[in-house]
């Protein structure tokens, strides 16, 4: 992948457009997660999601730029 | 209330001394997350090398709350406006890069829209107007000789502002989170015990009219509360959005049983004297059973799981309570003693089901497992708007702008452009507060503090300070007072101010600049902007210093009794219910406490209510029950006079309406299941009466006027 898309003519960098996908991704994952309750079995929910986070923009954006 | 000055046992001062430390506690965490926060921020933005790490800064210092679902929520709608307010600046600066009147015009245009828009909302969806309004200043203003560069200035200073953004969510969520849904939680478990507490206490004998307005007063403060905290707790977890119907279902519970509670003790007010006093002393006894079923001072619920007392207590009342009543109500031969009783009995049997309601819609809180909403629907909380108010905000925001682009234009002053920013920005931030002068006042203070401190800051201590550790240590001990304010609820703005004002005049940038005569410049320009914003606001003064808006206001909360004679049926009550409320607590917000005028329209607002659930009950009643065609013309024109008092109240169409009812009355006697409400209807209007009375300067004919009605 190209590091860097033109969208209209505007530089935007890759990585950015893999962040927001990632921020939808894991709003699905928090919706899903949340819907069967499991963030009562979670100690700290918000670190958890930021975990889920983490882990889902790392993973996509090494594929990405690999 | 004066337990806090009676001797009390030690192991009471060790508890609140525990709990101050513990509030004090709270209060420097909160300091330490956000300065954290803020630094870290600066750190990332000069890392990243934006233009200038000092809006991002500032925008962690505007979003950061004690209460992170409250930063989310602030946080979201930040970014919508931010970035609607980019897209308009680029509109606008492509749209006329050479003419400088249309182009001031159009930005004052949208300015002033933002501004009303903003003014619709009360809760955070009216800060991202705001931000869209602003945001566009921010980008187009400091490129306005340089229209080339306007796409570079929005990618900038939507950067910097969403990296603020973020870095205030992830820190106030990730580290020591104090949750707003904890917050929501006590706030409800408090609303339920000290209903139930105020019920059973108050129900031994008549409120006296001071008291019942102030805790109609509390409860529609709560009410409101809980649908702001709500509406920002969904955004911290996907639990509470679960569960928000419930505490919805909660609310409306809450603000049935306390209305109905409300017209019994305006009726045991007028009870009071000694002809009524066998009606009186029956209706005392109905409302002790009452009062039984609700146990002892102390043994309120305080969990969701433990209501099972109480309710089985009310169940068993309801059960009983048919009968008790035919008892209670041999040996009442009057015609108006039995009005009077049948009414009284059967609002103590709607406040025992409503408060059956109630009870259930907590105890559900307490089940942990998401269960099946039950089918009906609920209606949302309405708000009910005012267009003028967000019109003259319109005009203030667009007046504001014009005003200092003219001077700017005239004088070729170098700091107009940081005049107008700051002048737009608190035009704009003011304009959705409940008292703008008094808190521009205080935000002035703390902005005037705010750009001293900067000052001493940056040319004593950060001219001698190299890189970013001994940057930020320098930073540091002008923050604290700040951020502390900020945290503590005394002098609202003073904080914001100092916070405000301080990033902004150091303007952190890398490297920094160090140039005093521009400093104290862009400060003068500063300090003119707020004073315009100020004198703005006198011109256009808000709701709370206009008896013409305050006349306005009173007008919609009685319109909304013309509603309730009119609108279709099916979910009236929730509606007439919220936006009652709605108005009655912007009233509240815009009136000061105690005076005349909030006392005149918490007067209104109460009989309002009370007329308006009648009216509604009625309409049901009529729609269902098979009434002879003479009645129902009787009932409608009772109605239509009724609206026509309540959208412009003169003392002819109260004596018509009040005959109007009377007669129907009469008429509905063959039909008990429209006594109730049409009683409870007279009784508002008696308030009426009064209100009028006073009104007009007449001594009020309470009693005589009760004797004719009936």
């Amino acid at each position: 992948m190209p590091r860097e898309i033109a969208l209209f003519d505007a530089l935007l960098p890759t990585l950015f457009l893999v962040f927001l996908a990632s921020l939808l991704l894991q709003a699905a994952i928090d919706w899903l997660v949340g819907r069967f309750g499991f963030y009562r079995n979670v100690w700290h929910p918000p670190l958890f999601r930021l975990a889920v986070f983490v882990c889902v923009f790392c993973g996509l954006g090494l594929l990405v730029t690999r | 209330m004066n337990d806090r000055f009676l001797p009390a046992p030690f192991g009471n001062q060790r508890s609140e001394i525990v709990a101050w430390l513990r509030g004090a506690g709270l209060d420097w965490l909160f300091v330490a997350k956000a300065s954290f926060a803020i630094l870290l921020t600066g750190w990332l933005a000069m890392r990243f090398s934006l233009e200038q790490p000092g809006t991002a800064m500032m925008t962690v210092a505007i979003v950061i709350h004690p209460q992170s679902g409250m930063v989310i929520a602030k946080s979201f709608y930040r970014t919508l406006g931010t970035l609607a307010g980019a897209v308009m600046a680029l509109l606008i600066v492509a749209a006329f890069p050479q003419e400088r009147a249309m182009f001031l015009l159009s930005m004052a245009l949208w300015i002033g829209l933002c501004a009303g828009g903003a003014s619709l909302y009360r809760n955070f969806k009216s800060y991202g107007f705001v931000l869209a309004g602003y945001t566009a200043a921010i980008i187009a203003l400091p490129v306005v000789n340089q229209p080339q560069d306007v796409f570079q200035s929005a990618v900038m200073r939507v950067s910097e502002v969403t990296l603020g953004i973020f870095v205030a969510g992830v820190v106030s969520d990730a580290l020591f989170p104090q949750r707003l849904g904890d917050v929501l939680r006590e706030s409800v478990r408090s609303q339920f015990s000290s209903f139930i507490a105020f019920v059973r206490d108050s129900l031994r004998g008549a409120l006296p009219r001071g008291d019942l307005e102030r805790a109609h007063l509390r409860g529609v403060r709560e009410v409101v509360q809980v649908e702001t905290q709500l509406s920002s707790v969904v955004f911290e977890d996907a639990g509470v959005r679960q569960r928000s119907p419930r505490v919805r279902r909660l609310n409306h519970a809450f603000m049935a049983a306390s209305t109905s509670y409300q017209s019994l003790h305006h009726l045991l007010n007028r009870l009071q004297d000694e002809s009524h006093s066998r009606v009186l002393r029956r209706l005392m006894t109905l409302a002790g059973d009452l009062g039984e079923a609700l146990g002892v001072p102390g043994s309120e619920p305080r969990m969701a799981s433990q209501t099972g007392a109480l309710a089985e207590g009310l169940a068993a009342l309801r059960a009983r309570q048919p009968a008790r009543i035919a008892s209670v109500r041999e040996g009442l031969a009057e015609r108006s003693d039995l009005l009077d009783f049948d009414t009284g009995a059967e609002l103590l049997a709607r406040i025992a089901d409503e408060l059956q309601d109630y009870t259930a819609a907590y105890a559900v809180l307490a089940t942990p497992q998401a269960v099946r909403q039950s089918a009906a629907p609920l209606t949302p909380f309405v708000h009910a708007n005012d267009w003028i108010g967000a019109a003259l905000a319109t005009l203030r925001g667009t007046v504001t702008m014009l005003a200092t682009g003219a001077f700017w234009i005239a004088t070729a002053w170098p700091e107009g452009a940081g005049m107008m920013l700051i002048a737009t920005i608190f035009s704009c931030l003011m304009a959705t507060v409940p008292d703008p002068l008094r808190a521009i006042r205080y935000m002035l203070f703390g902005y005037a503090l705010g750009m001293l401190a900067a000052l001493v800051c940056v040319y004593t201590v950060l001219v001698r300070m190299d890189g970013f550790e001994l940057f930020a240590a320098g930073l540091l001990p002008f923050m604290l007072p700040g951020l502390y304010l900020r945290a503590r609820p005394v002098m609202p703005g003073v904080g914001a101010g100092f916070m405000l004002a301080f990033l902004y005049t150091v303007a952190a940038q890398n490297p920094m600049k160090f140039d005093a005569l521009h400093s104290l410049n862009n400060s003068l320009g500063q300090l003119m902007g707020i004073a315009t914003a100020g004198v703005s606001f006198m011109v256009f003064s808000g709701v709370s210093d206009s008896p013409w808006l305050l006349r306005r206001l009173l007008r919609k909360l009685r319109l909304q009794l013309v509603r309730a004679c009119s609108a279709p049926l099916p979910g009236l009550l929730a509606r007439f219910e919220s936006a009652t409320r709605d108005v009655a607590a912007q009233i509240v917000a815009h009136t000061r406490s105690a005076s005349d005028e909030s006392r005149n329209m918490l007067a209104w607002s109460l009989s309002v209510q009370e007329a308006g659930r009648a009216v509604v009950e009625l309409r049901t009643q009529l729609a269902t029950a098979d009434v002879p065609t003479s009645l129902h013309d009787c009932i409608d024109r009772a109605l239509a006079a009724l609206a026509a008092l309540y959208a412009k109240p003169n003392r002819e169409r109260y004596a018509l309406t009040r005959n109007l009812v009377s007669t129907a009355l009469d008429e509905a006697q063959a039909f008990p299941v429209l006594l109730g409400p049409l009683h409870l209807i007279r009784l508002a209007l008696l308030d009426v009466g009064s209100l009028l009375a006073n009104e007009f300067d007449v001594p009020p004919r309470l009693g005589e006027e009760i004797a004719h009605a009936a």
